[in-house]
């Protein structure tokens, strides 16, 4: 068969997969935005909208679901959380990642070594990640009341998962150890590509180490980080089974990700239109981060 | 501008010694060429005096201070490396800067002294470019620029000629030795190039294995090798190495025999360049060969005669002809040979 | 305090080790929690020993009634196994086509099939929620395999296509100069070429999907429910059961930590997406 047809119809069945599995929810989940659907009552879904009942002028119906979102409140803190979450754990964890990897960038038994164990947090399950902090944190028997009970006695009976600031920061503490490593990994293969040369240039023309890094290999791994940037924020906004498994969006709602709200809205109380409102007020930041994320890699082919 | 003194330098990793315990000194203002094939040691020996690498055993001194626990930084020395080392980031003027800058010289006399480098390299008008829209000869260029913007004490310059296409590099040879003489810089030149070390240095330093095999000036180590190894690494085309045995003051070879110097040696060698060989007819030389292959370079021809079990390389003029699988006969000026001990390698000196 | 070079060096690689160390540390902790609380009877969790005898038993339980850990594993088994078994030949044949052809619309279709992975989960899943129900499939492990195509496929085409990127095009032309077709050449020359990098991604995906939750607890109320979903069912009236999650957790995260360490080396290309060459 001619190579004409054939590149075609190699291409063909994954990208039915794609279309079937990704892409037609998409545009599902968007004509259900402007429906009503309490999957708890109704079999089937409801238009906000009927031509015929409401007539043209109140054709505003339609929007009723993105209305209602903008004057949620509960919406409005889950933007507000999933905001504070994602610059927090995408700054610390990048920023980490940096700092673990220059240093173990150098070769050497040591830390060859550590280096095979940054896999594990990755291949970790997030769910029993969220789990595994969880009963760290577990006031009355957890490791954090140990570790505190011997060095920092005052902090001992502090109920992490209780408190509102407190639990956020494990939460971000769960995420930070879960993604640091593999970013790491990601920097470390980064620094690799700086010319030595340059570094050992500089050495001789007189600059001490910190100045090394910030003229010559820091703007050489700077389309690296500007990738791990993007990329964590896409991952940070997307999180969900920490929370769930965390602290389930509390106490209260302080630990409530637009991602977590999403799915009370959907699978809690059955509000499917409604949930695929909100949804879609969530796509669209992504779908910018993903174009900006395809011109920074695209920029170099 | 001062003196570089090794003493008794070492560096080992592990089992694998690189440099054996070197000792040498260069002079104020001279042109010293550390010469050898890959992995002999003269890179690794010329990243220790740069503060690149630590010497295992021995000092180093630069002038009068012993620098071996002085970062590179610290050193006064420049270096031009192979792969020139710029910053790809960076503009030409920036890379040529970046020394000043860091040296935190004042601004005006940064903008002066890049400019006086780049003129002296010329490379005035491509001052805004980045390294990557430059051709290989003026990347070269702008490593020079940037060893010489701050007249350092100690120039070090790492096969900086060896990515570069023939011709740019025969240029560049002008060029390097011309600003050095201006410079009056003390200046330590690895290569493995026999010519570049035979047309730029002062002295050079022979490395074989570790080890400085001869220390002497261009004339000598091509008139007067030490050994075996200087012997065959210095000319091109190569020394012919012919192996036999001394009786008596004859030159034993199983094709023919030449009395040389006195003295006996059952396992020797003998060397004699190709320039110093020439054909006639056979019969009337002092042995005999069959013309193997014949080589015509434009200036000389260069033929290869097989003798016996070996061959040897004879240089004629470039008007000379002759053809393969003839016989012809080899003259020489037994003066002109030289002789090796087959064992120690060492040159054998009546 | 003047301290000269070596002092300083020996000081400064002196921190760097302990730095090192303390992340190592980091790392090793949550995971070590883990482990010693399954072997932990619950009493010894309770009171927080450090030094406790370790018994086998919490595994005993969780493979029994009422927590049946063995049913969720089959299905964390099947429906990962079934997902890349699915994924990986579609994607290996699509990525060596964007890989070795000029199509028209390449770039947007690249784009789109990339695109879909930064959707968040919770938006696919809606739809399929209401289509599975009407089609009565919700709670089955072809539901979970369905779902799980959308987050695998993009990745495996992805992955695979750089692995063929990185393969020289020389063999494969002189293939085709002998005299195959390109479909001979495609069995006999890459496929083999490729294997490694197939099998990587292959692996890769399997944990991507044995790890996957958001899918898992919504698709699934009981007979289909997969080992992280498992993770919930041991709240008790008394709190969480935590010696019994902690054994399950090891059967959840020992397997993928061998994958995991197996496919190591090739572990960078498959998130950055090119990014880092």
């Amino acid at each position: 068969m001619r190579d004409r047809y054939l590149k075609y119809l190699f291409v063909l069945p994954a990208l039915f997969v794609v279309a079937a599995t990704a892409i037609w929810p998409l545009y599902q989940s968007f004509y259900l935005s402007f429906r009503e659907w309490r999957l708890n009552r109704a079999r089937e879904s409801r238009p906000l909208w009927d031509y015929e009942y409401d007539g043209l002028e109140n054709i505003a119906y339609l929007f009723d679901n993105y209305i209602y979102a903008l004057e949620d409140d509960l919406l409005w803190n889950s933007i507000r959380v999933t905001s504070i979450f994602t610059v927090a754990s995408v700054l610390v964890s990048v920023g980490l990642a940096l700092g673990l990897a220059l240093l173990l960038a150098p070769g050497g038994k040591f830390r060859l070594t550590v280096r095979t164990l940054l896999i594990l947090p990755f291949a970790m399950s997030p769910a029993l990640i969220g789990v595994s902090w969880r009963f760290m944190f577990q006031p009355d028997f957890g490791l954090f009341k140990a570790f505190f009970d011997v060095l920092i006695p005052p902090l001992a009976d502090v109920d992490w998962l209780g408190d509102t600031t407190l639990a956020m920061v494990a939460l971000v503490g769960s995420d930070v150890w879960h993604w640091t490593p593999y970013l790491t990994l990601v920097l470390i293969g980064g620094l690799a590509t700086v010319p030595q040369d340059a570094r050992e240039a500089a050495m001789i023309d007189g600059a001490n180490s910190w100045r090394v890094f910030w003229d010559v290999t820091f703007p050489s791994i700077l389309p690296v980080l500007a990738v791990c940037l993007v990329l964590k924020t896409i991952f940070s906004l997307k999180m969900f089974d920490q929370v769930y498994m965390l602290t389930n969006g509390g106490p209260g709602n302080s630990t409530q990700t637009l991602a977590h709200y999403i799915y009370f809205n959907g699978f809690k109380y059955y509000n499917m239109g409604y949930a695929s409102a909100v949804s879609y007020l969530l796509v669209i930041p992504m779908f910018g981060l993903t174009w900006i994320y395809m011109k920074l890699v695209f920029l170099k082919k | 501008m001062a003196s570089v003194t090794l003493k008794e330098v070492s560096k080992k990793w592990g089992d694998f010694t690189a440099v054996d315990n070197i000792s040498l000194e260069v002079g104020d203002e001279e042109f010293m060429v550390l010469l050898g094939p890959s992995g002999c040691g003269k890179t690794t020996t010329m990243r220790m005096v740069a503060g690149l690498e630590e010497p295992s055993n021995g000092e180093i001194f630069i002038g009068e201070k012993r620098v071996n626990d002085e970062l590179p930084k610290d050193r006064d020395v420049a270096m031009v490396f192979q792969n020139y080392g710029l910053y790809p980031h960076m503009t030409v003027y920036e890379n040529i800067r970046y020394p000043l800058k860091v040296r935190k010289v004042a601004k005006q006399l940064q903008e002066e002294q890049v400019h006086i480098a780049a003129e002296k390299v010329q490379l005035r008008h491509l001052l805004q470019r980045r390294p990557r829209e430059l051709s290989g000869g003026q990347r070269q260029r702008v490593a020079l620029a940037r060893a010489i913007v701050r007249t350092p004490t100690v120039f070090l310059m790492d096969e900086p000629l060896s990515n570069l296409d023939a011709k740019l590099r025969v240029n560049m040879r002008a060029e390097l030795k011309h600003l050095q003489h201006e410079l009056k810089i003390t200046t330590i030149y690895v290569t493995h190039d026999q010519i570049e070390a035979m047309t730029l240095a002062d002295r050079v330093a022979v490395m074989h294995e570790g080890v400085i095999s001869q220390l002497d000036s261009p004339e000598k180590i091509y008139n007067d090798p030490a050994n075996l190894f200087v012997a065959g690494f210095i000319g091109s085309p190569s020394m012919n190495l012919i192996p036999g045995s001394l009786q008596e003051g004859i030159f034993h070879h199983s094709e023919f025999s030449l009395k040389t110097a006195r003295g006996d040696h059952e396992k020797c060698v003998m060397g004699i360049r190709p320039e110093d060989l020439a054909i006639t007819s056979p019969g009337d030389g002092i042995f005999s060969g069959q013309v193997y292959s014949f080589e015509l370079t434009g200036e000389s021809t260069l033929i290869t005669l097989q003798l016996g079990q070996e061959r040897i390389i004879v240089r004629g003029t470039k008007d000379f002809r002759v053809g393969i699988d003839e016989k012809v006969g080899i003259v020489l000026n037994s003066e002109n040979c030289f002789l090796f001990d087959a064992e120690t390698q060492q040159r054998m000196k009546f | 305090m003047i301290f000269s070079q070596s002092t300083k060096k020996q000081i400064l690689d002196l921190l760097q080790f302990l730095m090192i160390l303390l992340a190592a540390s980091v790392i090793l902790v949550p995971i070590y929690w883990i482990v010693s609380g399954a072997f932990k009877k619950q009493v010894d969790i309770f009171q927080l020993k450090l030094l406790f005898t370790p018994t086998l038993e919490n595994f005993q339980i969780i493979f029994q009634d009422p927590y049946d850990l063995q049913e969720k594993l089959l299905n964390s088994t099947l429906v990962a196994f079934f997902t890349v078994v699915i994924a990986i030949p579609l994607a290996t044949m699509a990525a060596y086509s964007f890989s070795r052809f000029r199509l028209k619309g390449e770039r947007f279709m690249f784009v789109t099939i990339l695109a879909t992975q930064f959707v968040p989960a919770v938006v696919i899943v809606l739809p399929f929620f209401i289509l599975f129900r009407d089609l009565g499939i919700l709670d089955t492990r072809l539901a979970l395999v369905l779902v799980n195509l959308s987050l695998i496929m993009p990745f495996a085409i992805w992955m695979i296509k750089g692995f063929i990127d990185s393969i020289p095009l020389d063999t494969e032309e002189a293939a085709l100069v002998d005299g195959s077709s390109r479909i001979q050449v495609i069995i006999n020359v890459v496929v083999p070429m490729v294997l490694p990098g197939v099998i990587t991604a292959g692996i890769f995906c399997f944990i991507l999907s044995w790890n996957e939750f958001l899918f898992a607890v919504i698709i699934t109320t009981n007979k289909a429910v997969t080992l992280p979903v498992g993770l919930s069912m041991f709240h008790a009236e008394e709190g969480v059961l935590w010696n019994l999650i902690s054994a399950a957790g090891i059967i959840i995260m020992m397997p993928m930590f061998v994958l995991a360490t197996l496919i190591q080396r090739h572990f960078v290309q498959g998130m950055t997406m090119g990014a880092v060459r």
